[in-house]
Formats: structure tokens, C-alpha cells, sequence
């Protein structure tokens, strides 16, 4: 589970980022932006943590590849706000791809061994 | 989990994989190669710094002012207006890439996870030999040479190096598994990590045994 961690961590990063990155009053699409995606990301990857939500990884690559393509709405030459919204949706889609149980053989392969071993 | 149920999940992990003697999803593999990957980051990640400005001097203890008008010339800042991003923070970020994914999965992951070494393959390989292009390119067309953009384009290319023979016992794999099945379906699911039992009777199969 430690992608999800990290996740977590990038998460808090964007929450931070309005702040970091001093958007002004009149830059609410970043506000909205930043907050929303930070609060969404760490909420993900914290209920990954709950078995029945344990998908919601795919939740966050969708956030990254859509704070990619809102970095990209700028027209260049961007700004370090949407410089930052690009390098992490690039971070959180390298994390998001990483399954939770990445340390043991996936679960359909643990099944089947069991299964050989008691057969 | 219980421990004995783990231990039984996990039956050698450290099999050599076909066509290879060893296994190359070792950690002594894998590790070394996160490693270099990571030197490379830090590399890139400092020229991504001079590029942004939030460093004023890049070290080259060669071509002094080289670096420089590399970082500085036409074709990065064109690159910058395609990407959004200076071309260095995107080195790092696939750098990063290569060190995260070739930790990631167990010494057996060229079987029960190929699709996670085939992503870290496209990371390091195709990447890998582009960028290293790419720097040689730069170095002609601009006329000056930078020493950190080399020294990671020769990371790259040690790199592809050391990620090839993992990539190629999974794809050797995958291609028993689709001799012995002929079924695509059946590919496709241990492609992504699904269990089938003929897939584990061929995965230790080395050529001629059959």
C-alpha cells in the first residue's frame, strides 16, 4: 500500500499549492482546482485501504490525467501553477498505476497456488 | 494473511527464468538499477532547476558555459512551449519512473505481473535510447556540449542495458504461454496478471524441454 501513501502525500501537496504557489483572488479555477483534486486524492487513497474500495486507485489516475490536461489549457508560456499541475498528475498517474498489494504475487495467482499446495 | 498461508502463496520466488539461468527479477538486479535510475533523477531534476531559475549556475566541470547554451538554446525552449514543463523535469520524471517501477512487484513479477515489467520496460528502453538521441542531437545541432545531460544519456543507455533481460524472459513468457494456449483470452488475462495453469506449467519450461 505504500503507492497509496504517497499518494496521500501528493495529495497534501495540492491542498498546500494555492497557497505555495500564491494564486491570486481572482484565480478561483485554481482554487477550486487545487483544493478539490487534493482533498479528492487524499480521500482516495485513503479508502483504497477499505476493502470494498480498494479500486479507487483508478479514481486517481483519472484526477492526474485530468490535472494534465488542465495544466495544458494554458497557453504556453505556462505558468508555474499549471507547470505544477502537470508534473503532479504526471506523479500521481506513475503512483496510481501501482496495484495495492504490489509486495506479494496478485491475488488470482495467490488463489491458484493455494489451491495447487491443497490439491 | 496468516504467515503459513503467505509462505505458501509464495512458493520460489527466485526461480531462474527462461531463456536466462538466473532470475532478472532478482533484487540484485533490480536494485543496483533503481538505484542509477535515481542518480539520473537527481541530475535531471538539477538541471530542471537551473531551467526554471530557481537555481542561477549549473556545474560543468568540462564544458564550462556549454551547459548553459544547451539548457538555454532554441530547441529546449521549444521544447518547453510543447511540453509546458522544461525538457530536464521531464527527464526527472521519467527517471523517477524507472527507479519507482523497477522496485515495484515480487522477484517472480515476470510472471505473475508481466504487464507491470513490460510498463517498466517501455519506461526504460524506447525512453532510454530517444533521450540519449536526443542529447547527441542537441550536442550537434547546438554546437555545445553539456556533461550532465551526458552523463545521464550515458545512464540511459546502462540502463537499457541492465532492464532488457527482464523484459525479454517476460515477453519469452508470454510467448510459451500463447504456444501452449493459442487462446487470446487466456494471454490476455496473465498478461494482466491472472492465473492459469498453463501459464504455470510453462512459465520454468526452458526451449527443448518440451
Amino acid at each position: 500500500m505504500w503507492a497509496r501513501v504517497v499518494e496521500v502525500m501528493l495529495g497534501c501537496w495540492l491542498g498546500l499549492s494555492p497557497f505555495i504557489f500564491r494564486h491570486t483572488a481572482e484565480e478561483k479555477g485554481f482554487w477550486v482546482n487545487d483544493l478539490l483534486c487534493g482533498f479528492a486524492v487524499v480521500t482516495l487513497a485513503l479508502a483504497s485501504f477499505w476493502h470494498p474500495l480498494r479500486h479507487a486507485r483508478i479514481a486517481i489516475a483519472a484526477i492526474a490525467l485530468w490535472l494534465i490536461l488542465f495544466g495544458f489549457l494554458t497557453a504556453p508560456p505556462a505558468p508555474p501553477a499549471s507547470q505544477n499541475h502537470i508534473l503532479t498528475g504526471l506523479l500521481l498517474l506513475m503512483f496510481a498505476i501501482i496495484p495495492n498489494e504490489a509486495n506479494l504475487p496478485p491475488r488470482a495467482w495467490r488463489t491458484y497456488l493455494i489451491e495447487k499446495e491443497n490439491l | 494473511m496468516t504467515k503459513s498461508e503467505d509462505m505458501q502463496s509464495a512458493p520460489n520466488l527466485n526461480a531462474a527464468a527462461p531463456p536466462f539461468d538466473y532470475n532478472p527479477s532478482a533484487w540484485s538486479q533490480r536494485i543496483p538499477l533503481a538505484v542509477l535510475a535515481g542518480v539520473a533523477f537527481v541530475i535531471s531534476a538539477y538541471m530542471a532547476l537551473y531551467q526554471w531559475r530557481l537555481i542561477a549556475e549549473v556545474w560543468d566541470p568540462i564544458f564550462g558555459q556549454g551547459t548553459h547554451q544547451v539548457l538555454d538554446s532554441d530547441v529546449s525552449e521549444q521544447m518547453r512551449s510543447w511540453l509546458r514543463i522544461p525538457d530536464a523535469a521531464l527527464g526527472a520524471v521519467a527517471y523517477l519512473g524507472d527507479a519507482i517501477y523497477a522496485l515495484v512487484g515480487t522477484t517472480r513479477r515476470w510472471q505473475y505481473r508481466p504487464w507491470m515489467v513490460l510498463l517498466f520496460g517501455l519506461d526504460v528502453i524506447p525512453l532510454g535510447i530517444v533521450s540519449a538521441i536526443l542529447v547527441v542531437i542537441q550536442g550537434t545541432v547546438i554546437g555545445a556540449w553539456c556533461f550532465l545531460c551526458l552523463v545521464t544519456a550515458l545512464i540511459s543507455l546502462i540502463l537499457v542495458y541492465w532492464a532488457y533481460d527482464e523484459v525479454w524472459a517476460t515477453l519469452k513468457y508470454l510467448w510459451r504461454v500463447w504456444q501452449k494456449t493459442k487462446d487470446w483470452r487466456t494471454l490476455w488475462r496473465v498478461f494482466w496478471g491472472g492465473a492459469a495453469r498453463e501459464a504455470d506449467e510453462v512459465a520454468l519450461m526452458q526451449k527443448g524441454a518440451a
